[in-house]
């Protein structure tokens, strides 16, 4: 059983593949999002 | 819980599923980015939904004193997805988008961030840790015992303590690619911890006010005991937003031992000639850490340093809100009961069992770290 596999994108468990590097995209989102807020490019935020 | 990237299993694998009633069938190719886009739809439109549903039976109860319950959108965005996942079906074209569930999910872990100093995640990352090493060793314990009772297959035993131990469907999947498992052995696994996820859905609310659990302790039991790390954030936010965010914190605790874990079995099974050899186990561990908790950790830092204005803080708060807002439709939405409860009886016994046994245990935890102290 290969243990470096550089084939790596994610599958959930509904048996989907997703292109992309589920983590990575999420930290990149995350800080991005942050950095807009933290520099005044996106305003107030309401839920 | 979760790692970030999983190997790709042969084209030809029939992947584990709990797919709906109205899924086509047939090997599913790479999504595309577009392709996403109508599942995406359909989970933000559910989220709405709920949020919109909280608000009308807000209004109906407090202006025009109706005795309706207080459902907030969290429950109301699961219950709907139930509801179409078990119903209509989730039609093809959706698929895609909705496996996006997990991003969104990751998202909301790293921006909640923000609303912990870093003093608090160690102080409580720290105690969670201790926490759950002491719970990996009793719950793979008895999950292994309890498998040997039912005679499962031993590696379908194996994938049941992996993934009732650290974080659920993930750690099976991370598991899959170390022990090389059969199939259906992968398959009966995942199916029984989300029969068990959905169970604790509705009991571990009801449990925590019963208790008069507080926010954090309830928080830290939800993170501590549900498996999946979508139906664990789901456990704490039903409680409370506070208690989401310490069901959170726990549960990325718990879930950075899954390399250790997976690689403890990977070894195992080597030594019985039943799966390679891992060579390089650093570079092991490293794969397996679920590194989107770096990102909640960065995000803490920059809060921590002063990075962000109060009301920037809230922002981001609120920004992981509206994340959560289509992962918690898309717990709904990949959840079918039929397909739950026609995996066998043993597994879901065996199950069952494990994860009384184990709520039991960290319940006491809990109970012990805030009685002795340990925990504010």
């Amino acid at each position: 059983m290969a243990t470096t596999n550089s084939n790596r994108t994610t599958q959930s468990h509904s048996g989907l593949r997703l292109p992309i590097n589920v983590d990575l995209v999420a930290i990149a989102l995350g800080l991005t999002l942050a950095a807009l807020i933290r520099f005044g490019v996106i305003h107030q935020i309401s839920f | 819980m979760s790692t970030q990237t999983i190997p790709m299993p042969a084209a030809t694998d029939t992947p584990p599923s709990t797919t709906s009633p109205g899924d086509a069938t047939g090997p599913l190719e790479p999504a595309s980015l577009i392709g996403t886009l109508p599942g995406i739809a359909l989970l933000f439109g559910i989220g709405l939904l709920g949020k919109l549903l909280e608000h009308a039976f807000s209004i109906l109860r407090t202006q025009h004193h109706l005795r309706l319950p207080q459902i907030e959108y969290v429950l109301w965005a699961i219950i709907l997805g139930l509801v179409v996942s078990n119903s209509v079906g989730v039609a093809r074209i959706f698929r895609p988008g909705i496996a996006t569930y997990e991003l969104w999910l990751k998202l909301g872990i790293v921006l909640v961030g923000a609303r912990f100093l870093l003093q608090d995640v160690l102080h409580i990352g720290g105690l969670s840790l201790g926490l759950v090493a002491v719970e990996l060793i009793l719950s793979l314990s008895v999950m292994t015992l309890l498998g040997r009772i039912f005679k499962l297959p031993p590696k379908l035993t194996s994938l049941l303590a992996i993934g009732s131990s650290i974080c659920g469907v993930t750690a099976i999947m991370a598991a899959q690619g170390a022990i090389d498992p059969d199939e259906e052995d992968t398959s009966t696994a995942i199916a029984a911890i989300l029969t068990l996820g959905a169970i604790a859905l509705f009991t571990f609310p009801a449990i925590g006010h019963l208790l008069h659990l507080s926010q954090q302790a309830y928080g830290m039991w939800a993170g501590l005991a549900v498996d999946n790390t979508a139906e664990s954030v789901v456990t704490g936010s039903l409680y409370g937003q506070d208690a989401g965010r310490w069901a959170i914190l726990a549960k990325t605790a718990r879930s950075s031992f899954i390399g250790f874990v997976v690689l403890g079995y990977a070894i195992y099974w080597a030594s019985q000639g039943k799966a390679a050899v891992v060579e390089n186990k650093a570079l092991f561990l490293w794969q397996k850490f679920p590194k989107f908790i770096l990102g909640f950790l960065a995000i803490s830092v920059f809060a921590t340093a002063g990075f962000f204005s109060r009301g920037q803080l809230d922002s981001i708060s609120n920004l992981s809100r509206w994340a959560f807002l289509p992962a918690f439709a898309g717990v709904g939405l990949r959840t079918n009961l039929k397909d739950l409860v026609g995996q066998g009886w043993r597994p879901l016994v065996v199950g069952v069992l494990g994860e009384i046994f184990i709520a039991l245990i960290t319940l006491g935890l809990v109970f012990w770290s805030y009685n002795h102290g340990v925990s504010r």
